[in-house]
């Protein structure tokens, strides 16, 4: 626009002033004319009117004059400000180049803090944040059980009683694991996870098929065709994809069954699952006599316009009902809804939360990092800033530059952060239990990058602003005189740099603490007995289908397994179980005691029971502390027997000798239940995970009570991975439609038992040990500036007759002192990390006191080591050079 | 206005503007007294739509506006052209003289 204007900005008119300058303008126009033509010779009224006259409609004029004189300012002011903009970028670019230290350190720091929030933040969005992929997902719902405060499951009745009662659903499906033997033509059998669920089920999650249909209604009733439907990954992988899959017959726990849809990966619920197949259930199970047994899980969907709150009363309602109107059953047995999300993720809502305010701390001690940076360059500074306002810079462009020059730094630290993050996930993603529901889909998406975006403007305005508090106008003259040292130390800028360090050091105490506490609880877990004895055994599962196995043929298949697999070369004991230590499973029954009063059965103990074949104990290294174990004459025939743990032993018989006590198993048909005698007591094992207390367990001999999911474990005096080959194929031998799985020694079982609790560790301590860097960093930067500020002072010092000793103390003790008060703050949030955390630990107390004295140690030895370096220099100090340098 | 002698068709009082500017920067009225001269008075026009032509062309950018002294020492606006407003009068005055000499053509006995 004008040239004027590029050289020196005018400045901006208000709108009074305008109409003003309109009005002037006009005026001017009128006054000359009126005094021409009196020149003229015309009398002055008539001059005044022809004037008018000439002008035609003034207040128009006036008014579009205005209108459009608003539009050219309003123009001008946003080219003034983008010019300024553009400035102050090439202006901020070119301060940035020319400190290359500073620039890269700022930004190393922000890449870290930003990178990991980016990482861990993606992780929370897609596990915890991100809506189901169905329609009305929030409507779509668990409906869970609690009994006495402890979580429970659904019976089939339950679903009877939802159905028939509940008014603010569409409707209800059960969902029951079921794992499945498949078989197709001239292929391997293929273990695959599967669900069985109702002919509802589709409808409710409200998905579509890829290819072929979903259930249809009455496929789930007794006597429908067997229909199956496979989820895409399957059917690319075992299919090729192809649309004549609909229609076609496989062996499913080898029934046969037809596929009929396929479902988007997706849309897949549960998300591991990857066969579908109709729940049918008996005529037994729909009957008020089976309300005892709970394995169930209920999907429900809350009709579209009712808020989810109030369908969660209504089955609350219910189940208060169908307790009063079975209490020998239920005991404060509660329904409520949850969302999917925290149905699937309710246990690791807790951790990612952690992690996310333990990157939140990182940030905010990169930030710390970079404010103090930006301090010391706005001291060093303030020679530049001073002579800039000289030369009529207002306050607010400064404020703007430094600010500018501090969003450019934080944004290219963000996008550096992208790149770390993205490597971090790559890290973590590898290291990630299997245990971890969805971890794996973890991604960087559009909502990460935007939280990105967002969380590093906002750390360049912060900490932009603050140095820029610093610049005032007041003392201009002393910055000016000082401008040819540059540095000019002042009193409040150095408070604002110690507080700033207290506050890191505090932050960072806070993040070693937790970091520390699952640290020593994670030992403390390793460092736990299992029980057995996990070196030189391998494991494996497989399942034998009911359809083709009774009892007698599921007892030669085991007869058969334990000869062939002991006959193998290496091999010295094989034991085969329903399940073995660690595989997280439970399978409970109540049971009485023969001899002792009689208990209602909403009161019975209930015990964890295994099946178990008579070498098991010596394979899997449990000791048989009294009477024997399981033996070879245990058969279907002879005396009903059992083996008990320590733990039930204490429990139940805590005086008397339980060997040759007797008890009755509730499971089974049989009302009064399964009555045998005691034989033996062995050791405890750790049955679910390595942190839980052993439960009162027993064991029945497997011969007498045959199961027909089956885990063997083979101990051999050989590398026991060798052993994976030869056990597959004796299986393949004796039944090609079962495949085997999970074939894993237990060394590697129980590591992986621990694994969430290793992976959290792991990340805690990662991100403590960057915030301990930053402190340290940070630490140093402060010590070291104010050394360098009093390099005058410390030569008087010194030619006073200050020792060298003396003067590295007084540094050292200076950031000792900073360091102490960031401790003594940092305990207070110390206090919350361990509460936090404190649901996480395993034996470990939330006040650890050898955590709190490590924590302390290390950050007393990081700090003394930040300040000694310093130290070291200001003990070289020349007084001759450092006095004349000032 | 009982003999308006010509309508200003749409557009020729900005070309008017923009051509008076072309000797120099001068304030509204010196542009009016010197359209008024020029036109021998054949083309009556008011000031106030003179006023808005200058006004818009600012706001176009084709000229500059900026406070001096008059010659009898007064606060007046000035106004030159600016290099788009130099590109601009030189484009309508050629779009000026082929759309006359199509007219005149049509005018001209044959």
């Amino acid at each position: 626009m004008s040239h004027h204007r590029k050289l020196f900005r005018l400045p901006w008119r208000t709108s009074r002033q305008i109409d003003r300058d309109v009005d002037e303008e006009l005026r001017f126009h009128l006054d000359m004319r009126v005094e021409a033509l009196i020149a003229a010779g015309i009398a002055p009224e008539a001059a005044r009117a022809q004037a008018l006259k000439e002008f035609g409609d003034l207040d128009d004029a006036r008014r579009y004059i205005e209108a459009v004189d608003h539009d050219i300012e309003a123009a001008q002011r946003r080219s003034d400000i983008m010019r300024d903009l553009w400035q102050d970028i090439g202006y901020a670019f070119r301060k940035l180049r020319a400190s290359p230290a500073f620039t890269l350190a700022a930004i190393a720091t922000l890449a870290l803090g930003i990178g990991a929030n980016t990482a861990i933040f993606s992780v929370v969005n897609s596990v915890l944040l991100r809506p189901m992929p169905f329609p009305q997902p929030d409507h779509l719902v668990r409906v869970v059980f609690t009994q006495q405060g402890h979580p429970d499951a659904s019976t089939p009745m339950d679903l009877v009683d939802n159905r028939t009662r509940a008014a603010n659903f569409v409707g209800f499906s059960a969902i029951e694991s079921a794992t499945a033997n498949l078989v197709r033509e001239n292929a391997d059998a293929e273990r695959v996870q599967g669900v069985r669920v109702n002919a509802n089920y589709f409808d409710l999650l409200r998905a579509r098929p890829v290819a072929g249909r979903f259930f249809l209604r009455g496929e789930d009733q007794n006597g429908a065709q067997n229909v199956a439907i496979i989820a895409e990954a399957l059917w690319k992988r075992d299919f090729g994809g192809s649309a004549s899959v609909i229609g076609k017959t496989v062996r499913i726990n080898a029934a046969p069954f037809t596929i009929v849809g396929v479902v988007a990966d997706a849309q897949r619920y549960p998300a591991a699952a990857e066969l579908w197949l109709p729940k049918r259930f008996t005529a037994q199970e729909l009957n008020d006599g089976s309300r005892g047994a709970r394995w169930l899980g209920l999907l429900a969907r809350v009709k579209d316009d009712v808020p989810v709150s109030v369908a969660s009363a209504e089955v609350t309602r219910i189940s208060e009902a169908m307790e009063k109107q079975f209490p020998e059953v239920f005991r404060e047995r509660r329904a409520r809804v949850a969302s999917l999300q925290e149905f699937l993720t309710g246990d690791v809502r807790k951790p990612l939360f952690i992690m996310l305010g333990a990157v939140a701390f990182v940030l905010l001690i990169a930030c710390a990092n970079v404010a103090n940076l930006m301090l010391v360059r706005a001291t060093a500074r303030e020679g530049e800033l001073a002579i800039r306002t000289a030369l009529g810079a207002g306050r607010g462009r400064l404020v703007r530059q430094l600010v500018t020059e501090s969003v450019i730094l934080s944004l290219i630290g963000g996008a550096m952060g992208v790149a770390v993050a993205k490597l971090g996930m790559m890290e973590m993603l590898s290291r990630a239990p299997a245990s971890l529901p969805l971890i794996a889909t973890a991604s960087i998406d559009g909502t990460t990058l935007g939280v990105t975006a967002l969380i590093a403007l906002v750390t360049g305005i912060v900490f932009g602003v603050l140095p820029a508090t610093q610049v005032r106008r007041g003392d201009l003259a002393t910055a000016l005189r000082a401008g040819a040292r540059g540095a000019r130390s002042r009193p409040a800028a150095h408070r604002a740099k110690r507080i700033i360090v207290v506050t890191e050091v505090a932050l960072a105490v806070t993040l070693l603490t937790g970091a520390g506490l699952l640290l020593h609880s994670f030992r403390r877990l390793l460092s736990v007995d299992p029980g057995f004895r996990p070196e030189g055994t391998l494991s494996l599962k497989l399942a034998l289908p009911g359809r083709t196995y009774d009892s007698t043929a599921t007892r030669n298949f085991i007869r058969a397994m334990e000869e062939r697999v002991r006959s193998l070369p290496g091999v010295t004991n094989v034991g085969i179980a329903n399940f073995i230590p660690l595989d997280g499973a439970s399978y409970g029954f109540t049971f009485t005691i023969r001899g002792r009063p009689a208990i209602r059965p909403s009161d019975q103990p209930s015990t964890e029971v295994r099946q178990v074949s008579p070498d098991y104990f010596a394979a899997i290294g449990m000791p048989v502390l009294r009477g024997r174990g399981v033996s070879n004459a245990d058969q279907p025939g002879t005396t009903k027997v059992l083996v008990i743990n320590q733990s039930f032993a204490k429990r139940f018989f805590p005086t008397e000798n339980p060997v040759g006590q007797a008890i009755a198993l509730g499971w089974g048909e049989d009302t009064t239940g399964d009555l045998r005698e005691i034989v033996g007591v062995v050791g405890d094992v750790r049955g679910s995970a390595l942190s839980d207390a052993p439960e009162p367990t027993v064991y029945v001999p497997i011969m007498q009570a045959p199961y027909s999911n089956l885990s063997i474990v083979a101990r051999t005096n050989r590398d026991p991975a060798s052993l994976t080959a030869p056990l597959r194929a004796v299986v393949r031998d004796l039944d090609h439609e079962i495949p085997i799985y999970s074939v894993q020694t237990m060394e590697t079982r129980v590591a992986s038992s621990v694994g969430r609790e290793r992976f959290y560790a792991m990340l805690l301590a990662t991100f403590a040990g960057v915030a301990l860097l930053l402190s340290a960093v940070g630490l140093y930067g402060v010590i070291a500036y104010a050394v360098s500020q009093r390099t005058h002072e410390l030569g008087v010092r010194v030619a006073l007759g200050a020792t060298s000793d003396h003067i590295s103390r007084m540094v050292i003790g200076d950031g000792l002192a900073l360091t102490a008060a960031g401790v003594v703050i940092g305990a207070l949030g110390s206090w919350f990390a361990g509460k936090l955390v404190g649901s996480l630990l395993f034996e470990v107390n939330a006040f650890d006191p050898v955590t709190v004295i490590g924590v302390i140690a290390v950050l007393g030895g990081v700090a003394a080591l930040a300040s000694w370096l310093p130290a070291r220099r200001a003990a070289r100090v020349d007084p001759l050079i450092a006095m004349r340098g000032d | 206005m009982a003999a308006q002698p010509l309508d200003l068709l749409q557009g020729t009082l900005d070309v008017l503007v923009l051509r008076t500017l072309a000797w120099g920067s001068m304030h509204g009225y010196a542009v009016s007294r010197w359209i008024h001269q020029r036109t021998d008075g054949v083309l009556e026009i008011e000031d106030a739509p003179l006023y808005k032509a200058l006004h818009r062309l600012e706001r176009a950018g084709y000229v500059a506006a900026e406070w001096g002294l008059s010659e009898n020492n007064r606060r007046a606006r000035y106004y030159s052209l600016t290099a788009a407003g130099r590109r601009q009068l030189k484009a309508e005055e050629t779009a000026w003289r082929q759309y006359a000499a199509a007219v005149f053509k049509v005018l001209e006995p044959a």
